[in-house]
Parts: structure tokens; sequence; C-alpha cells
């Protein structure tokens, strides 16, 4: 079997603020294959996007706090990295995607300039001007040795700021280079006039054609990992299918991994190929993407799939969850979902959360769920 | 048709564009945004017209005219039979009674610095004097109906989720007993599992009341499971009316089927689908002279560029109103088709930006 790219173990993520602590993540544990879509759906307020900006470390510290974890990528163990190093690790070997692209994107820049600066980054390490933290091409087995030579990798230092034009021939490429390279990644993303779409600014764009940019400036440093955090949320339908199906070519052609952070089921179920749930800071089921679907094992990913709207108004009235998603100060004790679960027994209240292990009754040994009564979500109506 | 409580004909809305500051000095504006470009369309008595399109496609500008918060350019839009287009003052007033509105963004539409008490009883407040006991006791009345406890009287909104907020939204527009609500998405800013309790919610009222709702929205799932009619709405015009069921389970205007193409549903296995549909939607300055879905149309034929397809009854289909040059002939292809599997779909070149 192939080594995870990502190993995330037992993440826990606190906000501490005014008002109190809050456990935005507990306890969050999953592994992702290389080569696959690993789907995070939840609620607003669920931690999906602490869990995505935790991993490259995007989290602003304070108020947020990592209060324990680990997070394996390709072998090295990303929270007990040095800051240094960190921009060696983000946007080259892990890039992100976030849901408003005009809010990623420079207003002052030219999408030129955006484009060129990872064309340069990408550059200067291919020709052994920047130090590199991931050099061999097939992820690490850190089930042998907890961490590679990652920090004689990293003895070098980081390239000094340098103005533009030294940069350029410093790491003796010509402006054409740079530009048929952008170019190309504007191809790449199926931008039809590319020549022009170089000299606009982000506000001369669409929400759809802005999207594509990112995906271009993320792509550009083929990285082992895409974090994808609602990249489509923002857009119309018709634009969001657009760019979803870029998303499934471009993901077969460049062969990264990526993780997708979504509230939609649709879009997971269209992108993913195992899909994580998360409720109130717990991963409360994981798995491929079809069984859970089709046969859930956690009560809340039962209830959030028949929320969902299929039916007319004279079929009777929807589905629906009772009551809302706790406050994450002041989370129920026990297993966090009991106030609002139709299974709930006085085990749930009484007993510390269930940990997320193998679901009893679930075809795919890759099927988790975190609750006591997982072989009785079946016969819920 | 005698059961209509708004009839909306023919109705325009231009909003000028002040292309710069020389212009703006001047006064000058040649150019208009073309948001709502002759529509006619009514709104029956107890039923729920859902109305849908993308960003930009004019749908919250229509709303917003049957409430007349927009003033029309041009056409007529009467409510219960009588003409409301010019109403203004105390005419106005009157019609604001029967018509409210619900808002998209349960945050801004809200005062932080009101309590509940008095941002639910403000419309009433603005019909007439009422005392503050009496205000207090009808939204102490009220809180109850939209599933908020009815001791919130005097919390302020940043107390309540966001569902909580849309349900003091809602309650704002019922305490004047309206006829007629506008729901302005109603749902976008909600989670599913919220959403759901919302809709279940807005149903449950229009039996119990016997309203009549506006729903503006994005979002398909919601308006089939709200509405007993839908208009599809793009580019300022209407592409396609009908009932709900029958729109949304056989849609005939290629826009309606390249909607319904491209909702990503959550059912796994269909990963290796590719969306065929290219282009975005172009400009309201300069709508295309023909059909306005012409530049995206699988099945466009030059007449499409050429001349504007009115909307017209199908024969054959129960009140369903398209407009196509082509309806007849592609009205069986099933949004399905406008989804290409791997096999079939070049995957690099078919697909421009």
């Amino acid at each position: 079997m192939a080594e995870p790219i990502l190993k995330v173990e037992d993440l826990s993520v606190d906000y501490e603020v005014g008002a109190g602590t809050f456990h935005a993540l507990q306890d969050v544990s999953f592994e992702m294959k290389p080569g696959r879509v690993a789907g995070i759906v939840g609620e607003t307020g669920c931690g999906k996007s602490t869990l995505a900006h935790a991993i490259p470390r995007l989290l602003p510290e304070p108020p947020a706090r990592i209060r324990r974890g680990k997070i394996w990528f390709r072998g090295i163990d990303l929270l007990a990295l040095p800051k240094w190093k960190l921009p060696l690790v983000r946007g080259t070997a892990v890039s992100m995607i976030f849901q408003e692209p005009i809010n990623s994107l420079n207003p002052a820049y030219r999408v030129y300039d955006q484009l060129v600066e990872a064309v340069r980054i990408r550059k200067m390490r291919e020709t052994g001007r920047s130090p590199v933290l991931f050099t061999e091409t097939k992820p690490h087995d850190y089930s042998q040795t907890p961490s590679p030579k990652a920090s004689e990798v990293l003895r070098r230092p980081l390239a000094p700021t340098l103005p533009l034009g030294r940069m350029r021939r410093l790491v003796g490429f010509s402006r054409e280079t740079f530009r048929s390279d952008v170019l190309e990644y504007l191809r790449l993303v199926r931008i039809n006039d590319p020549e022009t779409i170089l000299n606009l600014y982000p506000h001369e764009l669409s929400g759809g054609m802005r999207q594509r940019i990112m995906i271009a400036m993320a792509l550009s440093e083929k990285p082992s990992l895409l974090i994808a955090d609602e990249p489509t949320s923002a857009l119309d339908i018709t634009i969001q299918a657009q760019v979803l199906t870029l998303m499934k070519e471009l993901m077969e052609e460049v062969r990264t991994s990526i993780l997708f952070i979504s509230h939609d089921l649709g879009v997971i179920a269209e992108m993913a190929d195992d899909v994580g749930v998360m409720y109130a800071g717990h991963l409360v089921e994981f798995g491929p993407v079809d069984e859970v679907y089709s046969s859930p094992r956690h009560p809340y990913t039962k209830a959030l799939l028949r929320s969902v709207p299929k039916q007319y108004k004279d079929d009777g009235p929807l589905p629906s969850l009772p009551g809302s998603v706790p406050n994450l100060s002041a989370l129920p004790a026990g297993c966090t979902f009991h106030p609002r679960c139709p299974l709930a027994q006085p085990v749930c209240t009484r007993e510390p959360g269930p940990p997320l292990e193998r679901a009893k009754v679930a075809q795919s040994p890759e099927h988790k769920a975190a609750c006591y009564f997982s072989e009785e979500v079946e016969s819920l109506t | 048709m005698t059961d209509a409580i708004v009839e909306v004909r023919d109705a325009y809305k231009h909003f000028p564009v002040t292309q710069s500051f020389f212009n703006a000095v001047k006064r000058i504006s040649k150019e208009v945004i073309h948001a709502v470009d002759g529509v006619s369309i009514d709104i029956r008595e107890k039923e729920t017209l859902g109305l849908i399109g993308e960003s930009g496609s004019g749908k919250t500008t229509l709303g917003w005219l049957v409430a007349r918060l927009h003033n029309l350019t041009r056409g007529t839009i009467r409510l219960d039979g009588k003409d409301i287009t010019t109403l203004e003052g105390s005419g106005l007033r009157a019609i604001r009674r029967k018509v409210q509105v619900v808002f998209q963004d349960p945050v801004g539409s809200l005062d932080p610095r009101l309590r509940v008490w008095q941002i639910v009883g403000e419309p009433a407040r603005a019909q007439g004097p009422v005392s503050r006991a009496e205000l207090r006791s009808r939204v102490a009345e009220l809180l109850p109906t939209v599933g908020l406890p009815g001791g919130s009287l005097d919390q302020y909104p940043h107390e309540f989720s966001g569902g909580g907020r849309q349900r003091l939204s809602l309650a704002r527009a019922l305490i004047v007993h309206p006829k007629l609500i506008v729901l302005d998405e109603p749902t976008s800013a909600l989670d599913v599992a919220v959403q759901a309790q919302i809709l279940n919610r807005l149903v449950t009222l229009q039996r119990e009341m016997g309203l009549s709702y506006l729903m503006i929205t994005h979002n398909v799932a919601a308006v089939r499971y709200v509405a007993d009619r839908v208009a599809v709405m793009y580019l300022g015009k209407l592409a396609e009316v009908g009932n709900v069921r029958d729109v949304l389970e056989h849609p005939v205007h290629p826009y309606t089927k390249a909607l319904l193409a491209a909702l990503p549903k959550p059912e796994p296995g269909r990963r290796s689908a590719r969306y065929r549909i290219a282009g975005e939607i172009p400009t309201l300055i300069h709508p295309p002279p023909g059909c306005r879905f012409a530049a995206r149309c699988p099945f466009v034929i030059p007449r499409c560029i050429e001349e504007e397809p009115p909307l017209r009854r199908l024969p054959g289909l129960a009140e369903r109103l398209v407009a196509c040059h082509r309806a007849e002939e592609i009205g069986d292809v099933p949004p399905e088709d406008l989804i290409a599997a791997e096999a079939t779909a070049s995957p690099v070149s078919s697909q421009p930006g």
C-alpha cells in the first residue's frame, strides 16, 4: 500500500480569545494517500477551515494555539519545523487555494506580476539557488525514521531578497523565459486569451477567471499537496461546474493530492475519493466517499445527507436536524453530538467522546466513525 | 389570470453607468445596465414563485421592483389589480403593508443597536402609532411562529445564530400581516441543516397564513422544495417559466438545462463527469441582440444570434413559457447530455475559458 502523503495525528487547536477558549479542533486524525482527493465537509464553525490552515501552519498564533498533535507531510512533522523553514513548505510542497480569489490576489499587481513571482521562486529552487526541503520524489517512509535529512537539506540559508533585475540575472533566465512560463500556466487553466489577461488587474477579471489564476499560481510549483478551502463557494453554479471540471482534469495532469474543503455535499461527492465529516471540531466520520454517502456510520452524517432538499412541497416536510451547532467554548460533555442525536444513550453523555475507529459493520477497512452505536445508524429513518 | 396578486407587465429597469469624472460632473450617462429587460410575470395568490438565476441575471432587481424598492424605468406593476407603478408617499406606505421583504444578508439587514422587539416591530410602527406595550406583546406573540422563544424580546441581533437572524427577518416581515413576501436568497447564508429548518418553517407559515412568496435564489434545491412555479432568469430576461416539478424534471430552455446539469449532486460516482457549457455571463451594458444565451448555448443556430426569441407558450406542455427558437426540437434533450463522460470529451482543447 502506498505511503500516505499526509498524516494528521491527534491534532487539537484552540483559539484563545477574550470570551474564552474555543476548541476548534479536537484530536483530529486522518491519512491521505498520494494521488487521491480527500474531502472535508461540515457546517460553518465545525473547524474545517482551521484544519486547512493548520497544515501549512497558516494559523495566526496567537489567538490560535496548537495544543497537541502531529502533521506528518512526506515524512516531516510540519509542526516541529522552525518558522524560518516554513516558506520551503508553503507554496512549493503544499499549495493553497482560498475561497475568495479577490482577497488572495494583490489588487495593485497585474496578473503577470502575480504569477511570475511563483515562476521565479521555482526557477531559483530548480537551479539550486534556494534551499529545497524535499529532494526525493517519492514520499518518505516515516515509519522507519521519524525525520529524514531535512536538517541537512535545510542548512543552506534562504535566498536573500534581491531587487528584481539582479535576481533575474542571478537566476540566469531572461524576461522571455519567465513570460513564456507564465503563459503556459495560463493555458494550463484553459484561459483563452492569455496574452491579454497578463496585463489585467484582478478587479478587471470575473470571479471564475480569478479562481483560475489562483489555481494556476497554486499549481505552478507542482505541489505534492494542494489544499482547496471552499474554492468554488463564491462562484455561480455554471462557473462552479466549469472550475470543478478544470480541477478534475488538472488533477490527472499534474498528479497532485488535494485536500478539498467544502460545506457542499454535492461538490464533495463530485470531487473527492475519500471524505471526512466534521462536527464541532471533531472528525466524526472518514472513509471512501461512495461508502460514506451510501451507508453513513455516524448519525450526524446521516442527518446532514438527509437535509439536502430533494423533494417537492407536496411530498411532505423536509427531514431536518433539530437544534443548532454547539458553542465551541462550551461543548457538551461526552459525545459532542449527543444533544441532537436520535441514537443518544446514557453512555454518550457519561463517557468521553467516542474515538474515530473502524466502523463496526463497514465494508471497507478504511471506513471509520466516531460513534458507539455506528451499527445502528442504518436503521435511522 | 384572475387570481394573480401581482402582475408585472413588460418591466424594464436600467441603471445608468457613469463612466468618468467628466461625464459624472456633466451628468452625461449614455450607457445603462439592462438589469431587467422586458419581464412579464404573475404571482398568484397563496403560491410561491421561485426566481432562479445566477448573479447578474437581474433576479434581485426584479424582486425589488415588485416590492417597489426600485422604481421602474418602463412597464407596469399591479398589486391586487391596482397599479402601483408610480405610487409615492402614503400610497406607497399602504402597499408596504401588503408586500414585505426578507433580505439576503441576515447580519447587514438587522440594526445591531436595536433590540429584537424594536427590529421586529419597526414595520408596524411605520404603519401608524402603536404603544410600546402593544408592540412588545405583538412581537412576543409572533416570535414563536417563526420558531424563536417569546422571551428573547430584549436581546440584540448578535446574540442569534445565522438561522436565528433569518427567523428575525422573517418575523419582521410577518408583523404587518402581508400578502406577499419577497424572499431574497433567504437561505444562501445558512448551512444545510439550518436551511432545512427555515424552508420547513416557510412552507408551514404559507399554509397557515395564506401567504404568497416570491423566492429569489440561485439554490435550485431550495426552490424545488418551496416553490409551486419557477421562473428562470438569464441576463435580465425570463428564459423559462412553468410548474416547478415540470421545469426541474423536464427543462426545455438550454439555459435551464445548463443550470441543472451544473448542479453538484450529493451522489458519488460523478467523478468522470465533465461540464460542457463554456463561457461566462456577458455584461449587461451591451446585451447581445439575439438570444442572450446564444454565446454559450450548445444548440445555437444563426437565427438565435439575429433574432430575439419571444417568451411563448409551448403546445403540449401545461403552463410552460419558453424563450427559445428551437424549443420544440431540443425540448427532449436531457440536461445530462450537457455533461460529458471523460471518454467523449477531449479534456484540453474543448474547454475554453
